[in-house]
């Protein structure tokens, strides 16, 4: 078996919300030593369910970056490092003195990722919805394709770079085809639900039960004939209404009401083994709870085993792809506060037991929770 | 050019999740064809269209999801296209592909045989539900997979239906994991000289990203998935019209030249969103998509040596 892929590299996080803590999630799935530099004080944001999943496969050191002898720590880990992840706004990267270039002159060929909202120049007044914003991972996710891009560029050029990631960037790319359709008609899409722009039947349906639903997809006359023969209802194929595409299309109203009438009578799941068996893309609306149970993901372990010395033994999901050679895991669970401080303090950055002592009695590192830090328990 | 024009890759998808993939790694420099069937991609069908007249040199979603790709094309389901593929792999570094799991092994054309031709190669297999699994054979288009990978059970309103997201998102989050994956496995094996396979499922990466649902799952057994108003929604705020709406007008992305003009033979000049992220070292390309076929003759004669007259043979007989 292969190394995983980022085996070797060394990755900081500073990172203080979702979109960051998600790129360095990533990259230590792939294989990376990502240490989580922690404020002193007030510790993570998310520390809880939600830190303890961000953040398995991470190391964590607790630095205050705010004093000199913090900032100098910092520098020379950044000297050992080959990227740092930050989502700062600007105002707190000059302040804490940690500009692109400052890093740059602890080690030249640093590769540091910088996300925010809108780029950097500016702290924005809109950083989206409140709570979970879908921008988030996907910007974070784009940010860890692009350290490896960077890496690639190192590794043929020598040079380190700097990174930009706009979260309203990212998420625009999902839906370029709309802006290029505004180039060419000026107009704006119509909201369209669940239909689709050639299939019909196109939709969500009810199924027995409370809140149970299924979605189905057919795409052209021979699917449609196997749907009908599913229903029980063969003659609707030939049915001048739903005869062809073009009827199908206008005739969506009707048609989602006879596929209702139908659905309803059945589980999320009958619907769909009846319709894949014919042919016809069907799925059930799963929420988090059924994805945890769901026979496929179980099969293909998806779901891992994770063991938190103070949250206890979980599942949790893996990797999100899956490498024939070099299969990534969950190695570590999430780290406690500054768990790893002597790893990089007497480990990486060859301080003595009395200096560390010192550090910690000064408040320059961190050797327990502050206030601000929930474990989770 | 970037340092990224080295690496060559194969875009067998015909899909969003493929084309995503290999869009954002010929956005940064590499070298990228994209192999459609001589009818041509799928996706040329879909809109928007200029005035909402189909036309396979015009669709926006097609020629969005191809910028910078060379094109060409082929039939690998005939034995004498799969020999050219075969081919054409040799000088490839990356294979990225969506069709039903099995059916390139049915070719001859699986990873196993084509690592064989390239030790190195890593392939990109990007499909709604992976390789193996109960559900690897099940059907599926964006709407189904939205559904299964979790997503569509938190976005809507929370007296109707659940809804989908606009557009096609299932299918680029999947196309955006595969970019990672296949920038994080292609810089491995750049220097191990050893590719992979890459297994991506649209719906693992839809439920990846559920991370505050499933991790409140996962420790605490509380289900926080609720459907909160499609504008609202935690999950998934993709309401295309608000989104594109918004930005246009956002003068900030305006400022920072994030909007670029591409002018096409068909379709002229129009605006293209840049790149998901800026990296200064390797600057975006803006080169507009291919037309069908407009590379076959720089690769097959310029890059394999066919000839003119074999290359008359290959398209009289519907291979390419």
């Amino acid at each position: 078996m292969e190394r995983l892929p980022l085996y070797s590299y060394r990755i900081i996080d500073l990172t203080t919300a979702w979109a960051g803590a998600y790129t360095t999630r990533l990259l230590a799935d792939m294989g990376a030593e990502v240490i989580k530099v922690e404020a002193v004080n007030d510790g993570d944001l998310m520390r809880s369910a939600m830190f303890n999943h961000v953040s398995r496969n991470k190391y964590a050191c607790a630095l205050d970056l705010a004093q000199a002898r913090g900032r100098e720590l910092f520098l020379r880990l950044v000297a050992l490092s080959d990227v740092v992840v930050e989502d700062y706004r600007p105002k707190v990267v000059e302040e804490l003195g940690l500009s692109y270039d400052i890093l740059r002159s602890a080690r030249p060929d640093i590769i540091v990722v910088s996300l925010s909202s809108n780029g950097p120049g500016e702290d924005s007044a809109d950083d989206g919805p409140a709570g979970v914003d879908y921008g988030e991972p996907v910007a974070g996710l784009a940010a860890a394709g692009a350290v490896a891009l960077a890496l690639w560029h190192r590794r043929r050029t020598g040079e380190g770079q700097h990174v930009d990631v706009a979260r309203r960037e990212a998420i625009a790319g999902l839906i370029g085809e709309y802006v290029v359709g505004y180039s060419m008609n000026r107009r704006l899409p119509r909201p369209a639900g669940n239909r689709h722009s050639s299939m019909a039947p196109h939709g969500c349906y009810p199924c027995a039960g409370d809140d149970r639903w299924v979605t189905i997809a057919v795409e052209d006359d021979e699917q449609f004939a196997a749907l009908c023969r599913v229903m029980g209802r063969p003659e609707l194929a030939s049915d001048p209404r739903f005869a062809d595409v073009v009827s199908r299309y206008r005739s969506q109203d009707e048609l989602d009401s006879l596929v209702q009438g139908w659905t309803r009578q059945l589980t999320p799941q009958a619907v769909t083994v009846a319709l894949q068996a014919a042919g016809v893309a069907a799925a059930p609306v799963l929420g988090a709870p059924a994805l945890f149970d769901d026979p496929h993901l179980r099969a293909r372990g998806f779901w891992e085993s994770v063991s938190h010395p103070e949250a206890g033994t979980w599942d949790i999901d893996g990797v999100p792809w899956r490498l024939s050679r070099s299969p990534a895991h969950v190695r570590l669970p999430a780290p406690r506060f500054g768990e790893h401080n002597d790893y990089v303090l007497r480990g990486l950055l060859r301080l003595s037991e009395e200096e560390v002592r010192e550090l910690a009695a000064a408040g320059v590192i961190g050797d327990r929770p502050g206030p601000g830090v929930r474990q989770q328990g | 050019m970037t340092s990224l024009s080295v690496l060559h890759v194969l875009d067998l998808s015909e899909g969003v999740a493929g084309a995503y993939c290999t869009k954002l790694l010929a956005g940064f420099g590499a070298n990228v064809t994209m192999i459609e069937r001589p009818a041509g991609d799928p996706l040329r069908r879909h809109g928007p269209f200029p005035d909402d007249l189909p036309h396979g040199e015009k669709s926006a979603l097609f020629l969005y999801l191809n910028t910078g790709k060379k094109g060409i094309t082929l039939d690998i389901g005939q034995r004498s296209g799969a020999l050219i593929f075969r081919r054409l792999v040799e000088e490839a570094e990356v294979v990225v592909e969506g069709f039903a799991p099995g059916y390139l092994t049915e070719l001859g054309l699986g990873y196993e045989s084509l690592a064989r031709i390239k030790p190195r190669l890593v392939m990109t297999s990007v499909t709604p539900f992976g390789q193996d699994g109960p559900y690897a054979g099940y059907k599926a288009t964006n709407l189904t997979a939205f559904a299964a990978g979790g997503q569509m059970a938190v976005t809507g309103e929370p007296d109707r239906e659940p809804l989908k997201n606009g557009g096609y998102q299932a299918e680029y989050q999947a196309g955006l994991h595969a970019f990672t994956a296949t920038a994080v496995t292609a810089f491995s094996a750049d220097a191990t000289e050893v590719g992979q396979h890459i297994d991506i499922a649209a719906m693992e990466c839809l439920a990846t990203m559920l991370e505050p649902y499933v991790s409140s799952w996962a420790y605490e057994k509380h289900d926080i998935g609720r459907r909160l108003g499609n504008i609202e929604s935690e999950a998934a705020p993709i309401a295309v019209v608000r989104a594109v709406q918004d930005l246009l007008e956002v003068p900030q992305l305006r400022a920072r030249g994030f909007f670029q003009e591409i002018d096409h033979p068909a379709a002229g000049r129009l605006t293209y969103p840049g790149p998901p992220f800026r990296l200064e070292a390797m600057p975006w390309q803006t080169a507009r998509a291919p037309l069908l076929g407009e590379h076959n003759e720089e690769v097959y004669c310029g890059e394999l040596g066919i000839s003119h007259e074999e290359l008359a043979v290959l398209r009289a007989s519907g291979v390419i």
